[in-house]
């Protein structure tokens, strides 16, 4: 009796162990941990000391992402991924989150037609369904950008995409003669769910054809709709906000440089079907750019034309990923009034909280202190003129990248007279150690970006005279092999008049707020990084923000404060 | 290539050729920075307004958009209407005043003051109405009690006999809606009960249950209530007691009974409205579940109990009611 049983416990065992022999090819862990310590402490400089605010505070969080990417056969792939994240202090339960962080399922039709359901990373073209980053520091020195990527990998932001749920579908068609290829595109998902009460369900749709005649010629047609959904409640007052775009690529070479004129044009509609209070806007853009490749200096060279009108609307290409009215969490509150924090450029670097992970239904807010030239990156209205770029990259890898946009406003905000816009923006890495012959790598990267609005009226309370100036600096050093000191030095300036629009939720103008502006505010770190692996990295760091209102016009509306941080992070990607 | 080039650069500025803008968005910023006038005077668009049948409608013009804000004050009764606004034209658009209360008690037919401020500028302006007839209550208003006549002798009545013990209907300034409110109050140190009044249908013209509609989502019931925070915490509950067989008698063991109870932690007279399809069934202040068919009926109440309670060992407590009502589809406007 006990050797049949013995027996049968061990077929059952070998049973069990060619089960899981089999499953171990089909399954396979995806996911990342990360464990973050951080020290604030707050210094706040006000004509009466702030004896109301709490100028210490501690946190942190370990988590770990597990993802179950299933392959039940060769056509389709699951994945689905938990998130356990317990905040410092949180023991036994208390303070332990469990959340689905990733859901979809991906496969091929038949090997031609691609689909995802679920969970997806969408991007369309820049004036349809695309996440601009708009406000983002583009020469981000290396101790910054590991906050940053943290704030990406948090909302999922990958290359210009926003998250978003609903199903996916592709497939492509080539030929042999007069088409190279043709490719389809087409996605359906949902923004937000109906409240059964007067909130509508509200669904964005989008397709793209993609006609590649040659590699010298191709073309394509991309529509996107984001509309309310009839008869999910009772309110029959419907949204749509509908964009239609053409665009084209040739290449052409001129001896071994090639040269690509590309760009895009198309029209957008934006109404609510029964509200009689509500703007119907209709409107064009046209985008048209060209470039020249010089291969023998590694270099680019692009001339565009941007022209954006004032009522051009899509929601999907004028959502931004900083939500200018969230609080900041952390000293969301300083001074004896308890004024709200504004967020500086801590937060823009490292805080999530102040991020979006997905598309708004109502106009952002913007910012003018960080971003008044483009808030919304190409796809920002009322926009026309022209820009210049030029990107080059030396043998032994010292790269410069220059940008400068010359616009102006299309129609007048409050005046007759149209605002002038130009931005310039100077950006380099230099790798030292290739430079000098150091043996051990030895980075630096410089980075400026100039930003002035003027406007000159026939009366001078409607004149504007704004500059916002950052500069960046960031330094990193390899000691030993894998261990790196990093620093980095941000400041930035805006200095001047303008006037803050106010618009109500149809995002019409309704008023003008005078502002006046002499901030001056920066943030310093310096960090000791071991790498692990490539995707394994152990940093700490300690940097210091300062926000600085030096105007005498608005009697120093904001105290003055510095923010220091001590943190720790512990990053492994699976 | 040079084709292309070209064909490209003709459709763009062809295109912004197209824009033709000589006007600009929001208001003029020359406008909103000029020193402030008033184009057109404030005034009212009649000396005499009659509630019943049309509304009042204030008027004034400035020279750019500013933030304002009417007060309108009764001279007898002090009530107080707000209206408030950012705009250059102050018409029907943005001050209509239908006779409703913003601070109780309500308006009662006499003289009021409506006085402009607009406070960015410190100026201000004042003109005078009269209140020939208040406001009337909204069509398909039911009337449950609003004390005018006293203690009807159909409603069952119940008081406490502890100190200082004061459960009357008063007529004196208080009274937010008419001339008359029923006052509750005393020390009742063995009980939470202070007192209680069942509105039994049968007192409205011998019915058996009230005339409300079937929809317990289109129903509000609403009530004005005044807090003396100086007393002690005074709990009003109302009892919905529906007669769900229609036999004239409510079952508490077999048939549906909801509570709202509320806590008066405020100062002064105060709107209370609830829709009836939110109000649950508490038992001992719990939420428990109903003991007949678990459905609100509004058609099928037969007595609303409205019972004064306070903790018997914190002392005096205090509250008065007026104007209890049922509105169809949204909440009582006064």
């Amino acid at each position: 009796m006990m050797n049949r049983k013995t027996i049968l416990l061990m077929m059952f065992a070998l049973i069990s162990m060619q089960g899981y022999s089999q499953k171990a090819r089909k399954l396979s862990f995806v996911g990342g941990a990360r464990s973050s310590v951080f020290s604030n402490s707050l210094n706040v400089t006000d004509t009466l000391p702030d004896t109301t605010t709490a100028k210490n505070n501690y946190g942190g969080y370990a988590l770990i992402d597990l993802g179950f990417n299933i392959q039940p056969n060769k056509q389709t792939e699951i994945m689905g991924m938990f998130r356990i994240k317990n905040n410092y202090g949180g023991f036994w339960g208390s303070g332990v989150q469990f959340d689905v962080r990733q859901l979809w399922v991906k496969g091929v039709v038949g090997n031609a037609i691609r689909y995802q359901i679920g969970d997806l990373n969408l991007k369309q073209s820049p004036f349809t369904l695309y996440n601009h980053h708009s406000d983002r520091l583009d020469s981000l020195p290396s101790i910054f950008r590991l906050q940053q990527n943290i704030i990406s990998y948090e909302q999922f932001y990958q290359n210009n995409t926003w998250r978003m749920q609903g199903a996916n579908v592709d497939f492509g068609l080539t030929f042999a003669k007069y088409l190279k290829e043709i490719n389809f595109n087409g996605f359906i998902t949902r923004l937000n769910a109906t409240n059964f009460a007067n909130v509508n369900e509200r669904l964005m749709t989008g397709g793209n054809i993609n006609i590649v005649q040659s590699n010298q010629l191709s073309f394509g047609y991309t529509i996107n709709r984001t509309f309310d959904l009839k008869a999910t409640t009772a309110n029959n007052n419907l949204f749509n906000n509908t964009i239609h775009t053409f665009d084209w690529k040739l290449n052409h070479s001129i001896a071994q440089n090639t040269l690509s004129i590309a760009g895009e044009a198309g029209l957008s509609n934006w109404n609510y079907s029964e509200d009689t209070l509500a703007p119907v806007l209709n409107d064009y853009f046209v985008h048209a750019y060209a470039n020249l490749f010089i291969p023998s200096f590694h270099a680019n060279i692009s001339l565009g034309y941007l022209n954006v009108g004032p009522d051009f609307r899509s929601i999907g290409a004028q959502s931004k990923d900083v939500n200018y009215n969230s609080p900041t969490v952390f000293f969301n509150r300083f001074t004896n009034n308890q004024q709200l924090r504004p967020i500086t450029l801590i937060d823009m670097i490292g805080n999530e909280n102040i991020y979006n992970k997905t598309i708004g239904s109502t106009l952002a807010t913007e910012s003018e202190l960080f971003n008044d030239i483009l808030p919304f990156g190409l796809a920002t209205f009322n926009r026309v003129g022209a820009y210049a770029k030029l990107q080059t990259q030396s043998k032994n890898k010292l790269s410069f990248q220059a940008e400068l946009y010359q616009l102006n406003e299309i129609r007048g905000q409050g005046s007759l007279a149209l605002k002038a816009f130009r931005q310039l923006k100077l950006n380099s890495n230099i790798p030292l150690h290739n430079l000098i012959g150091f043996s051990k790598k030895l980075g630096l990267q410089l980075g400026m970006r100039l930003q002035q609005t003027t406007r000159e009226s026939e009366f001078a309370v409607e004149n504007i005279d704004l500059k916002n100036i950052q500069y960046s600096a960031g330094i990193q050093y390899e000691l030993i092999p894998d261990f790196e000191i990093l620093a980095g030095f941000v400041q930035q300036r805006n200095n001047g008049n303008s006037f803050i629009t106010e618009r109500n939720e149809y995002g019409e103008v309704t008023y003008f707020r005078t502002s006046n502006y002499q901030l001056k505010q920066q943030i310093t770190a310096v960090g000791l990084r071991i790498n692990f692996s490539p995707k394994a990295y152990l940093c700490a760091m300690l940097q210091q923000s300062s926000y600085q209102d030096l105007s005498t016009v608005n009697d120093k509306a904001m105290a003055d404060f510095k923010i220091n941080q001590f943190g720790l992070i512990y990053n492994i990607l699976l | 290539m040079k084709k292309t080039l070209l064909i490209i650069s003709i459709i763009s500025v062809g295109l912004s050729a197209c824009r033709k803008e000589n006007t600009f968005e929001g208001p003029s910023i020359n406008e909103i920075n000029s020193k402030f006038t008033i184009l057109e005077p404030f005034k009212a668009n009649k000396n005499s307004a009659d509630f019943e049948t049309s509304n009042a409608i204030f008027t004034a013009r400035f020279n750019k958009i500013v933030s304002w804000k009417i007060t309108i004050k009764g001279s007898i009764s002090k009530a107080t209407k707000i209206i408030t606004g950012e705009s250059k034209v102050i018409d029907a658009s943005n001050a209509t005043w239908n006779g409703s209360t913003t601070q109780f008690p309500l308006f009662k037919a006499e003289n009021c003051t409506a006085t402009l401020l607009i406070a960015s500028e410190n100026d201000s302006t004042s003109t005078t109405l009269a209140i020939s007839k208040t406001k009337p209550l909204p069509t398909g208003a039911r009337m449950i009690a609003n004390f005018e006549n006293g203690l009807d002798p159909n409603w069952t009545k119940f008081f406490q006999s502890g100190a200082s013990m004061e459960c009357i209907v008063k007529s004196d300034n208080f009274a937010p809606e008419g001339n008359k409110y029923l006052n509750m109050g005393g020390t009742v140190n063995w009980d939470w009960l202070i007192g209680l009044v069942d509105f039994n249908a049968r007192a409205y013209q011998n019915n058996v249950t009230f005339p409300f509609s079937t929809n317990p989502e289109n129903e509000y019931f609403n009530v004005l209530i005044y807090g003396d925070p100086s007393t002690n915490l005074t709990k009003a509950l109302f009892q919905f007691k529906e007669d769900e067989n229609g036999d004239g008698v409510f079952d508490a063991t077999k048939e549906d009974e909801y509570d709202y109870s509320i806590d008066v932690t405020w100062s002064g007279w105060r709107l209370v409205s609830v829709k009836y399809a939110d109000i649950v069934t508490l038992v001992n202040g719990n939420p428990a579940s109903p003991n007949g068919n678990k459905q609100h009926n509004p058609d099928k109440i037969s007595k609303i109990s409205f019972l004064q309670l306070a903790d018997p060992n914190l002392g005096f407590a205090r509250c008065k009611i007026d104007l209890i009502t049922f509105t169809q589809n949204k909440a009582i406007d006064l």
